[in-house]
């Protein structure tokens, strides 16, 4: 046992801090995030320089071929901004998905540019704003001649104006999840971003799409593709929300310090401290079930429970963090201008994106205790 | 990080053997128990025994406490062995702290910390070997969470400590060997200036015992009339008790940390897998599935936070609040599984009934779950510990006090 990081992490983690700093101050962060502008390309070109594009892939495809928890404690950093950008959808889990899934001629043209940040493709997964699964994925894919044409639209794809291409999840005629590369530049291919309380997010529509056959990387194993893709990759993006939990949690300790109300600091108040603690629980619980989950993909022993764990974890963690905080912070903690919205309205994003903690603890409990359908099976028997 | 709890040197792997196998010996016919023995308070007289009995003989080969020198009782064993002994345990669903039903685990370390050379040779080996039961004694009826208002009075006289005054809500339901308590040991003093602590033998005269019936058991009051206390059972000198306090109430106060999972899932778990509503099991319920998800993930942040405060207590390098928030969160947790349990099973988590479940009895961790909150300082205290170490509202941070 050893709770502690590597120098190798602690290295990585300062250079992400110092980058953090110098490159998502504050002030611009802020109007970022309140005028939806979160794709900033100068700050995606230079982390690509950096080598935090692909870690996860091995050399020879462009990657620093990192341990999970190498790539997280990077991915801790950029959450502490929060740095906005497809850091995650295409550094890691587009990036997953072509290796998991890809031909080999599809790994060697698109992941080495995935991580030079030339490429950009973004996953596009369910239909509707509701419910996360195979079941949600309706958007058809239809053979055409020597081609397929797409048909259908996707509600709510994370980072969507980013996005140089897409990774869309279809259905085939015969209903089984096919995975195929979208150009942005397609005929038929629009983005709505959604206006409201979300971030980065869009409607991407596809309206018969064609495409290539070379377009596609699975033909009907799409939904086990995306799991494996999404088992090594969902435990970083929970470390992107853990370092945002610390950051709203030392960036509140603070305030309690230096606001006066009453004629004393408000961290004197025992509600005020209450709310601090409760924040922390969540911080806390979210880091250790995190990196825990790291640790067992690192070790090579079974993971996905952890990892469904994980995500329910931290993005509740992430969203009640804030609400902890805006408790703390009351009025000021409102203005767009302050950092704590940007966390707000990202964390309540990241709550929906690619399961909520609902959909993610049912997942956990289903592999740990598979429910047998042998009493519907004897029914169905009987009305036949 | 690595979270590997089993990962053996050639050294401990051997260890490990030789506990594995000297458990499965010494386990042998009180399987059924092993649960029972991580609800320590539970009034139950075979369970009683089998935890007095078990400690005995972990005692006698040192691994109670494997980290004492072996001069006071314990094995002289590292942090590594300790944790074979702990997590080979765990697989009975027993720890260290709970196979032991006094609350030496938190005494032995402090008088180790405090004692003088005489008191750790004469104090610490009965208690470390697992012979003696000792209670702490703080609480005054005047109020409990303010530890430091301690009136009963500890006047030296001569060779001896008078003691005079009355403590509520200590020990449990079997006789004490020793009293560790908390006494003022000059009345003329400051607060925080005045205090001692007394390792007092409690068959000296002038002690009375009297029971308190409790929602988590039996408690009790002590009343303490002119009793004569040898001096040198004065740990940590005259005066300094607040600072021996801090010790104290640091290991109390979740600082200790553990290994090994609660299983309280799994109980549950078997429970509605047996379970059968309409024909189908409890557990293919979806509801049923979402509360017991949401415990699973409770108790397994749990677990994750003992296994941080064992790790930091053990490398000498105390989290600096991982103890007030381990507890907070523990116990919040306790009365939520309480709700949770009724939810899951109705009236059967009301029953004291055993034939619900051949050893758990989910009852007693329902009607726990409210009685626990308080033990050893209430949510509040926890809270404010917390905010202190945090540093919240004040400039500086309060350092979490080094445990052993
Ligand atoms: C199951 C159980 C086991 C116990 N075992 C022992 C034992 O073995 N030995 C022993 O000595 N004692 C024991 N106790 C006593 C226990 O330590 C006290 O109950 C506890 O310290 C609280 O004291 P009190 O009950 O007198 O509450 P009080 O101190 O009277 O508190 C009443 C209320 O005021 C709040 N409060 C007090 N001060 C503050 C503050 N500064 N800020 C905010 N809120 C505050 C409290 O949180 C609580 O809500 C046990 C209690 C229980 C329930």
């Amino acid at each position: 046992m050893d709770l502690r990081l590597t120098e190798t992490q602690e290295m990585f983690k300062k250079v992400a801090a110092d980058f953090v700093r110098a490159e998502v101050p504050a002030h611009l962060m802020t109007q970022w995030y309140r005028t939806k502008e979160t794709f900033r390309p100068e700050v995606y070109r230079k982390a690509a320089s950096l080598g935090w594009l692909g870690m996860l892939l091995p050399e020879e495809y462009g990657g620093a071929e990192t341990s999970f928890t190498d790539c997280a404690t990077v991915f801790e950093e950029l959450g502490r901004g929060p740095v906005p950008g497809p850091f995650f959808a295409a550094g890691v889990l587009a990036a997953q998905i072509v290796f998991a899934g890809g031909s080999d001629e599809q790994k060697k043209s698109l992941l080495p540019a995935i991580c030079k940040g030339g490429s950009i493709p973004i996953p596009a997964i369910t239909d509707k704003a509701a419910g996360w699964g195979a079941e949600a994925v309706e958007t058809s894919l239809t053979r055409s001649g020597s081609g397929f044409i797409l048909d259908g639209s996707k509600r709510f794809v994370f980072d969507a104006e980013a996005a140089t291409g897409f990774i869309v999840a279809a259905r085939t005629e015969i209903g089984e999840i096919a995975l195929v590369l979208v150009d942005r530049a397609s005929a038929g291919l629009s983005i709505k971003p959604l206006v409201g309380f979300t971030v980065s997010a869009a409607e991407v529509t596809f309206e018969k799409v064609r495409l290539s056959g070379s377009s596609v990387i699975t033909a009907s194993s799409g939904w086990q593709v995306l799991s494996a893709a999404l088992e090594k990759s969902l435990p970083i993006l929970c470390a992107y929300q853990v370092g945002a939990c610390q950051e709203i949690f030392d960036f509140t300790a603070e305030y309690t310090r230096t606001r006066v109300v009453f004629g004393q600091p408000i961290g004197r108040f025992q509600r005020v401290q209450d709310h601090c603690v409760d924040l922390s629980v969540h911080l806390d619980a979210a880091r250790y079930a995190t990196y825990e989950a790291l640790w067992r993909l690192d070790s090579g022993l079974p993971a996905a429970a952890a990892v469904h764990e994980a995500k329910a974890i931290a993005s509740e963690g992430y969203y009640q963090a804030c609400n902890y905080a805006h408790m703390v912070f009351a009025g000021p903690g409102t203005d767009y201008g302050h950092p704590l919205m940007a966390h707000s309205v990202l964390a309540h994003t990241l709550y929906q994106y690619l399961g909520t903690p609902w959909h993610h603890k049912r997942s956990m409990m289903d592999l740990l205790y598979p429910i047998s359908w042998i009493p519907l099976a004897g029914c169905l028997a009987l009305s036949l | 990080m690595d979270f590997n709890m089993q990962a053996d040197t050639p050294e401990t792997s051997a260890f490990r053997k030789e506990v594995r196998q000297w458990l499965q010996e010494n386990m042998r016919g009180s399987e059924k128990l092993r649960w029972s023995a991580s609800w320590s308070t539970r009034e139950n007289e075979e369970e009683y025994r089998f935890r007095r009995n078990l400690a005995g003989k972990l005692g006698k080969k040192g691994w109670l406490f494997p980290m004492f020198p072996v001069e006071y009782g314990g094995a002289g064993l590292t942090i590594h062995h300790q944790t074979v002994l702990e997590t080979e345990l765990a697989e009975y669903g027993l720890s260290l702290n709970h196979v032991f039903y006094t609350i030496a685990r938190i005494v032995a370390p402090v008088i180790l910390k405090w004692g003088t050379e005489e008191q750790k040779r004469e104090f610490l080996p009965p208690m470390v070997r697992g012979e003696i039961s000792v209670w702490q004694v703080l609480t005054e009826p005047q109020g409990g969470s303010d530890v430091a208002n301690c009136q009963t009075r500890a006047i030296r006289d001569g060779d001896r400590y008078v003691v005079s005054g009355q403590k509520v809500m200590v020990g449990h339901h079997k006789p004490p060997d020793f009293l560790w308590t908390l006494v003022c040991t000059d009345p003329s003093r400051p607060r925080h200036e005045n205090l001692g602590w007394l390792h007092i033998p409690a068959n000296l005269p002038g002690i009375t015992i009297q029971p308190m019936y409790m929602m988590m058991g039996l408690k009790n009051t002590v009343f303490f009339d002119g009793v004569r206390v040898p001096a040198k059972y004065l740990v940590g000198d005259e005066n300094n008790g607040w600072r021996v306090a801090n010790t104290h109430l640091e290991l109390e106060h979740g600082g200790e940390g553990r290994v090994g999972a609660d299983p309280l899932v799994e109980r549950v778990v078997e429970y509605c897998q047996k379970t059968k509503i309409a024909g189908m099991p409890l557990m293919e319920d979806d509801q049923v599935r979402d509360t017991i998800a949401d415990m699973m993930i409770d108790l397994n942040t749990l677990r994750r936070f003992n296994q941080r405060n064992y790790w930091h207590r053990h490398t000498r390098n105390p989290h600096p609040y991982g103890g007030a928030q381990q507890r907070y969160f523990q116990r919040v947790m306790r009365l939520r599984n309480g709700e949770r349990l009724q939810r899951i099973m109705g009236c059967d988590a009301l029953v004291q009934d055993l034939s619900v479940h051949e050893v758990v009895d989910f009852e007693y961790a329902v009607r726990t779950g409210p009685g626990q909150l308080h033990g050893g300082g209430t949510l509040d205290t926890d809270r404010l510990v917390f905010a202190r170490r945090v540093g919240l509202g004040r400039p500086t941070k309060e350092k979490a006090p080094e445990t052993i």
